[in-house]
């Protein structure tokens, strides 16, 4: 009989740890997992979608010479918009097909200058050169400059950007 | 081989005999109401952790406070969950500390040789509700502005000393980044190091003397 007891005293201590361990475990799942993906939040947030960004007349692009074009983007990575310029080099062979270039040399990101007596695109860091098609002539670069999707819209020239650009 | 390993370190840290003396300590026969120390404490842990979270985004800046708060809320997976449970566990602990303190007082537990353990709660709750003045303003809102607009003007009331009183909790004649930025370093450094100490002290005193056993009715025929 007082064996019977104790026996039952030890199973309800028991049970009540385990119940504890498992409320426990319950309120740390229930905060925890939450807690995890807030913390990632930011960090596995998609790039922002690319937009269709007006850059200028399309006839203000020579035949045959890059132009340069800026255009001022918003970003927000968190709570703060920041106003970001894009610089592009557009160029056309026959002023109806227009190519739109990076301005940012693909070695370590120093920006290119289109210089005409040349017919080059030159990297004043690491003394790279790009001919008009954006096309690596001479230097470290590793690629071609970038290019972007172009579309007109009544002589309304539009790059397609914005996101990783 | 985990027994062999936790026998190996409980012969270097004697933790068996902390949670012998924490969690197996003799208490007298109680009822649910002894429970709310330990589900103020529980909300005190909330508190903490759900608060660090927070800072991890918050900025307490005026032009950046109010914008920080709502990408918490709005823009973060699970923000408003976070945010929420430090929102509406501030009033929890609040709460649950004064009714616990209703229960030592009719219990008649704060009485030798509890004295400091009482003081030390009382103390615990002063710097609690310092918690929920200087955690009031941080969001930014309107709410919090003029809140604590009121809140240290009425603080600023004592004759002679209430406007330097009200001064240094404004840092300054009125409302501004200074008291923004005062009130949550108050909020985050000071008023976390003070409520764990005592926190401390407290339960020391608790697992010392033991909780005492709800009071008998007295024999009254002499």
């Amino acid at each position: 009989m007082e064996a019977n007891l104790e026996k039952k005293d030890v199973n309800r201590k028991d049970f009540l740890s385990m119940a504890i361990l498992a409320i426990g475990g319950v309120i740390s799942f229930a905060i925890g997992i939450p807690a995890v993906a807030y913390i990632l939040g930011p960090a596995l947030r998609k790039a922002t979608e690319q937009n269709w960004i007006p850059l200028g007349l399309a006839s203000k692009v020579e035949v045959g010479v890059p132009t340069l074009f800026k255009a001022k983007i918003e970003q927000k990575a968190g709570w703060i918009t920041n106003e970001q310029e894009l610089t592009f080099y557009v160029l056309t062979d026959n002023g109806r097909d227009f190519v739109a270039m990076s301005n940012v040399c693909t070695h370590l990101g120093c920006r290119v200058r289109w210089v005409e007596d040349q017919e080059q695109f030159f990297c004043p860091c690491h003394n790279a050169a790009f001919d008009k098609q954006g096309d690596v002539v001479s230097g470290p670069p590793p690629k071609p400059l970038d290019k972007f999707e172009v579309k007109v819209e009544n002589d309304q020239l539009f790059v397609l950007g914005g996101g990783a650009a | 081989m985990m027994t062999n390993l936790a026998n190996w370190l409980d012969e270097r840290f004697g933790w068996r005999t902390v949670w012998e003396t924490i969690f197996r300590r003799k208490i007298p026969k109680v009822n649910w109401f002894y429970t709310l120390g330990s589900a103020t404490l529980f909300v005190a842990l909330n508190q903490a952790i759900t608060g660090i979270l927070l800072t991890l985004y918050y900025v307490p800046s005026p032009d950046q406070a109010y914008a920080t708060v709502q990408f918490i809320t709005y823009e973060l997976p699970a923000g408003w969950f976070i945010r929420g449970l430090h929102h509406y566990g501030a009033s929890a602990m609040v709460v649950l500390s004064v009714l616990h303190m209703v229960r030592v007082i009719f219990y008649g537990a704060y009485k030798f040789p509890r004295e400091m353990t009482w003081i030390t709660g009382v103390l615990l709750l002063l710097i609690t509700i310092g918690f929920g003045f200087t955690g009031y303003l941080l969001p930014w809102d309107q709410k919090a502005y003029w809140g604590s607009t009121v809140g240290t003007k009425i603080a600023g009331t004592p004759p002679f000393i209430g406007d330097f009183i009200l001064r240094v909790m404004r840092g300054g004649q009125e409302l501004s980044e200074v008291t923004l930025a005062r009130f949550f370093g108050v909020h985050v450094w000071v008023l976390p190091v003070l409520l764990f100490l005592l926190i401390g002290v407290h339960m020391y005193l608790i697992i010392r003397i033991g909780i005492s056993a709800p009071p008998k009715r007295e024999k009254t025929d002499e």
